[in-house]
């Protein structure tokens, strides 16, 4: 079934490596992917073993250093910087581990900004109803300084959301916060991943939670190891 | 992004430090400029006003001949106020004796500057006049009473005509140059035809004088032919009077360096904040950039924020710098009797100016950095900060400063010095001050606890603290340059005109009646000053050539009858600048001129002049030129001749005293003890000069409080900088179970380690700069100023301590919890 769906990102032959000094340091190297409209993709790996630098890439917030991003049938990572950010802004969101709210707005703002970004008409009222959805309808005023690191991921969560993306990456997204508050916002993600039917790419060493997604990739030392097609 | 988000940004962050910061910084900015603007404005004017009145005028037009009357239409066709005197010497009689009075017949307009007093009775207080004297009568100095044994209301004699004396004269504007001369009586100049005193060939001084905008006595000005320096002297406020114009230039220097102090401090203290505050704004911009900004959105989100809040603090400054101003000049009244012209507007645009090229290049460079924030930083802080300063946006600082400078010293000399004062001390402060708190932490490793805690949170935070060093050093020097500098320049100026300074002149004193003139003083507890033989005499020919004074302005300059001295010495005040002075034991016959009067006259060292004094013609060379203090109230002559060339009996003498308020009323005992002598008081010259004087200390004083208040709050801002660091540190540090005790022992002794170290490095760069000040730029004899060393560590101390635990009072003051949850990782 799932191969009939178009590919919305592929990577081809993706490298990163950084000169410090006299050294190159090889991050990531050969790096071949193809990820289908809809589905989940876990990537796992140890520490250190490049997957947050990845993300970064296929999500065109750095440049490789070889190699090309092709996101939704069109190069990707050789745009500007400013047309990633346009399509950034069209079709795709994120969950960090850190949460990265802006302190200086309230929760209510801070879903709003992408609904902004994007042009959406009723920023105010769209943000409000998926704040409505992860249960801070209460919390709308409230700064980010205000909440508990569990409140401030699920009012990442309903920006992520807000915005309809068609592309949600998240990175360690239950990585700050206890386990009961974890599974809670997993959950979360994945409920409302599943109603959105948006393609999820989820950075994580908690097995468990990848084992939630269609399927895995384990990165070592900067590279794929095999293609583990369709996780149960 | 909506346009609404830079304002709602605004509002939430305006409840962070930064902002805050920023807004008082450019608050500062603005208003202490437009402040020191507007009253260095206001209080130029006003000095300018009450120079104007040396004049009786804004400008006048002097000669031997009156100025042509179509010039005086002219004058007012521009729309200029217009007034014209006729002075000249002539002997006034009361029935029994004769007096030599130096007589100025005025106009009905005169004075068009400062104000005539008169008074009813020679030992009252004048008053205010308002009119001049009627045709018919004549005002005269107490003296001509005293002298003459007259009172008010009798007849005075002036040639063939008679008048009644109807006031006394106790000040008039315009007596700075005549105080050699003899007591003054003011009288109609429709009334000079009637004396028959002035005749053609009379040695007269005709003056034309002229009050109205500066743009139109401009014009008057272009209008008047070539030649007329051949003929007539055309005098301003600085010309008019030499050590008026001295102080006021002093002064005018001072009041604009205050001002480039402030400048400087303000741009400090806005590129301080608008740096860390876009050092705060990095993480916020990479989560825009993540969510999809374009950078141009970020740019416009963030000059949008920036030019709202400028707006905003602009009015306010405005507004707040006008209530300072005003206030300042509320409490000023009491000393300023001059009527005080309101502020203009120039100051106002200068001052938001000003703040504005300040925001633009010291606060807009680091938030333009903002926009090359990449969005990777949301994966790895430690990357991808600030965007790299281009070189445009890296120079546009340095270039606005220079520019600044030039335009608030208004010279490059000035602004030059400065500029290297600052930057030469800044490199040396950085390493000086990193050097100091290298040995701070190595004497804190010996130390108690609360010493060591101390000294490692200023080690810890280095670059904060060189920084924090070199901005309060800076700021201290700067007050210790001004607060060093007005005192020497002051006191070198009080020097010249001591407490005691004689203020009355003795002219015509025979050399018969020397002793017994002296002992007359000596009864009276006065110290008799030394007195001067006096004569008068002409240059008649040079190297062989004789003279025509009619040849032009300097020979008629030259042949002109002046008054000359002798003495074996060098007069006291005087200094030789090219040539020798003669033998003091064997005196070779010689001649000394006043160096600028040789100059203007085109005589050079080596010239053989030819003197007519009275009946004797002697032939002299030229050995000597002098330089003068004109300042000083002494007796000085233009010429100066080797003993030995005339005789005692030939001069009279020249001498002064000084006689204190309360014993005025005994000179009439010796002007009828001495007869032929004439005693002048120059109290009234006195008295003005010293009145300026305290004024321009005054604005001085004024313009250093409000660069201290700016000092102060650039301190305050770079305490505030470290804020956040502080509290988490220490919120953690309470946690683990720090007493509040030692705690704020701890940040006593680190902030009264900075200001110490601070003012060490403020006392070595004000020495500096204050050496170069002094001695390149006005002239004044090097001073020393061990005082600073004292007083640059102790201000420091107390400002940097007192405003350090007034600021982070907070830190040992909120819950450790709070701390921690508000400010943690
Ligand atoms: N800018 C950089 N400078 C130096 N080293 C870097 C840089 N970026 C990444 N690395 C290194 O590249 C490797 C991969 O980093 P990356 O953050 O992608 O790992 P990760 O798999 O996400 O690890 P973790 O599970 O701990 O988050 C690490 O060894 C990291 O130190
Ligand atoms: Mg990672």
């Amino acid at each position: 079934m799932e191969e009939d769906l178009p590919i919305i990102l592929s990577a081809k032959g993706l490298g990163k490596r950084l000169s410090l000094g006299d050294n190159t340091l090889t991050i990531l190297s050969g790096i071949d992917l193809e990820i289908k409209a809809g589905e989940s993709l876990a990537l796992v790996g140890a520490s250190g073993s490049g997957k947050t630098t990845l993300l970064g890439l296929l999500a065109g917030l750095d440049t490789p250093s070889e190699g090309e991003v092709t996101f939704e049938g069109q190069p990707f990572s050789g745009e500007s910087e400013d047309t990633r950010a346009r399509r950034r802004a069209e079709s795709i969101a994120f969950v960090f581990q850190n949460f990265q709210l802006l302190g200086a707005l309230t929760a209510l703002e801070n879903v709003m900004i992408p609904l902004e970004l994007a042009g959406r008409g009723d920023a105010k009222g769209l943000a409000q109803s998926y704040l409505e959805r992860v249960g801070l309808a209460d919390r709308a005023g409230h700064t980010p300084r205000q909440l508990s690191g569990g409140e401030q991921q699920r009012v990442a969560l309903a920006r992520a959301f807000a915005a309809q993306p068609r592309l949600l990456f998240a990175d360690e997204p239950t990585g700050n916060l206890d386990q009961a508050t974890g599974r809670r916002i997993a959950d979360l993600l994945f409920t409302l991943n599943a109603e959105a039917g948006t393609t999820l790419v989820l950075v994580t060493h908690d097995l468990g939670l990848a084992a939630r997604c269609d399927r895995a990739l384990t990165l070592e030392g900067g590279r794929l190891r095999v293609t583990e097609a369709d996780a149960s | 992004m909506t346009e609404g988000l830079p304002r709602q940004m605004l509002r939430r962050q305006w409840r962070g430090v930064e902002l805050r910061l920023l807004a008082a910084a450019l608050l500062l900015a603005i208003t202490t400029v437009t402040g020191i603007s507007l009253f260095v404005d206001r209080l130029e004017r006003a000095l300018v006003l009450e120079a104007s009145a040396f004049l009786a005028a804004d400008r006048r037009l002097e000669g031997r001949e009156a100025p042509p009357a179509a010039w005086e239409a002219d004058a007012q066709a521009q729309g200029l106020a217009t007034a014209r005197t006729l002075s000249f010497s002539s002997m006034a009689f009361s029935d029994l004796e004769a007096l030599l009075v130096s007589v100025q017949a005025v106009s009905p307009t005169y004075p068009l500057r400062g104000i005539l007093k008169t008074a009813k009775d020679p030992y009252a207080p004048g008053t205010p006049e308002t009119q001049t004297p009627a045709p018919g009568t004549v005002w005269v100095e107490p003296r001509v009473l005293l002298t003459l044994g007259l009172e008010l209301g009798a007849t005075l004699d002036l040639g063939a005509a008679s008048f009644r004396i109807d006031r006394v004269l106790t000040a008039t504007p315009d007596q700075g140059g005549a105080f050699l001369l003899a007591p003054r009586v003011l009288m109609a100049l429709e009334d000079v035809p009637a004396t028959q005193v002035v005749r053609p060939g009379a040695r007269v001084s005709h003056a034309l004088l002229l009050a109205g905008p500066e743009p139109a006595l401009e014009r008057f000005r272009e209008a008047l032919p070539e030649d007329l320096e051949a003929r007539f002297d055309f005098e301003d406020v600085r010309s008019g009077n030499r050590s008026l114009g001295r102080a006021l230039e002093r002064a005018e220097r001072f009041l604009r360096l205050g001002g480039l102090m402030a400048v400087i401090l303000a741009c400090l203290a806005v590129g301080l904040a608008a740096t860390r505050f876009a050092h705060q704004q990095a993480d916020t911009v990479a989560v825009l950039k993540t969510l999809g900004s374009p950078s141009g959105r970020i740019r416009r989100l963030y000059l949008g924020q920036l030019f709202q809040l400028a707006g905003l603090v602009t009015l306010v400054a405005l507004a707040l710098a006008y209530a300072v101003q005003a206030g300042l000049f509320q409490l000023l009244s009491a000393y300023v009797p001059v009527t005080l012209p309101p502020p203009g507007w120039a100051p106002l645009v200068l001052g938001a100016g000003t703040g504005w090229v300040c925001l633009l290049a010291f606060a807009l460079p680091p938030i333009l950095r903002l926009e090359a924030v990449s969005p990777v930083r949301v994966l790895r802080r430690d990357l991808a900060g600030l965007g790299p300063q281009g070189p445009v946006l890296r120079f546009a600082g340095v270039g606005t400063l220079l520019a600044l400078l030039f335009w608030y010293a208004g010279s490059f000399e000035l602004a030059g010095w400065v500029l290297l004062g600052l930057g030469g001390t800044g490199t040396l402060f950085a390493v000086l001050a990193l050097a100091l708190l290298r040995s701070g932490r190595v004497l804190g490793m010996q130390a108690g606890k609360a010493w060591r805690l101390g000294l490692a949170a200023l080690s810890r935070r280095q670059g904060a603290s060189v920084v924090q060093m070199l901005v309060f050093g800076a700021a201290l020097m700067l007050l210790l340059t001004l607060t060093a500098l007005r005192g020497s320049l002051l006191d070198s100026w009080r020097a010249q005109l001591p407490e005691g300074s004689p203020n009355y002149f003795v002219l015509n004193l025979d050399s018969a009646d020397r002793t017994a003139f002296s002992d007359a003083l000596e009864d009276l507890a006065v110290a008799p000053q030394p007195a001067f033989p006096m004569t008068r005499g002409r240059i008649t020919a040079v190297n062989g050539n004789a003279l025509d004074p009619r040849a032009g302005r300097a020979a008629a300059r030259l042949t002109e009858e002046r008054n000359l001295s002798w003495s074996g010495a060098l007069p006291e005040g005087n200094e030789v600048v090219a040539g020798r002075w003669w033998d003091e034991t064997a005196p070779a016959p010689g001649l000394s001129l006043e160096a600028d009067f040789a100059e203007s006259v085109g005589l050079a060292l080596g010239d053989e002049l030819v003197l007519e004094v009275g009946d004797q013609r002697f032939e002299v060379p030229l050995v000597a030129l002098r330089r003068v203090a004109w300042d000083s109230l002494r007796p000085n002559f233009f010429i100066v001749l080797s003993p030995g060339l005339l005789a005692e009996r030939d001069a009279t003498y020249l001498t002064s005293f000084f006689l204190d308020a309360a014993q005025a009323s005994r000179l009439p005992e010796l002007l009828r003890a001495f007869p032929s002598v004439s005693i002048i008081a120059i109290d009234g010259l006195l008295n003005q000069l010293q009145q300026i004087i305290a004024r321009v200390s005054l604005a001085v004083e004024v313009v250093l409080v409000l660069v201290l208040l700016a000092g102060a709050l650039v301190l305050l801002a770079s305490i505030q900088s470290s804020m956040d660091e502080r509290l988490a540190e220490y919120g953690l540090l309470r946690a683990l179970g720090g007493t509040r005790r030692r705690l704020l022992g701890a940040l006593t002794i680190e902030f009264a380690t900075l200001g110490v170290f601070a003012g060490l490095l403020a006392a070595l760069g004000a020495s500096v700069i204050i050496w170069a000040l002094e001695t390149q730029l006005f002239g004044l004899p090097q001073q020393s100023h061990g005082a600073l060393w004292l007083w640059g560590p102790a201000l420091g101390l107390a400002t940097i301590l007192s405003l350090g635990l007034g600021a982070t009072r907070k830190v040992v003051q909120v819950a450790p919890l709070r701390v921690l949850r508000e400010h943690g990782a």
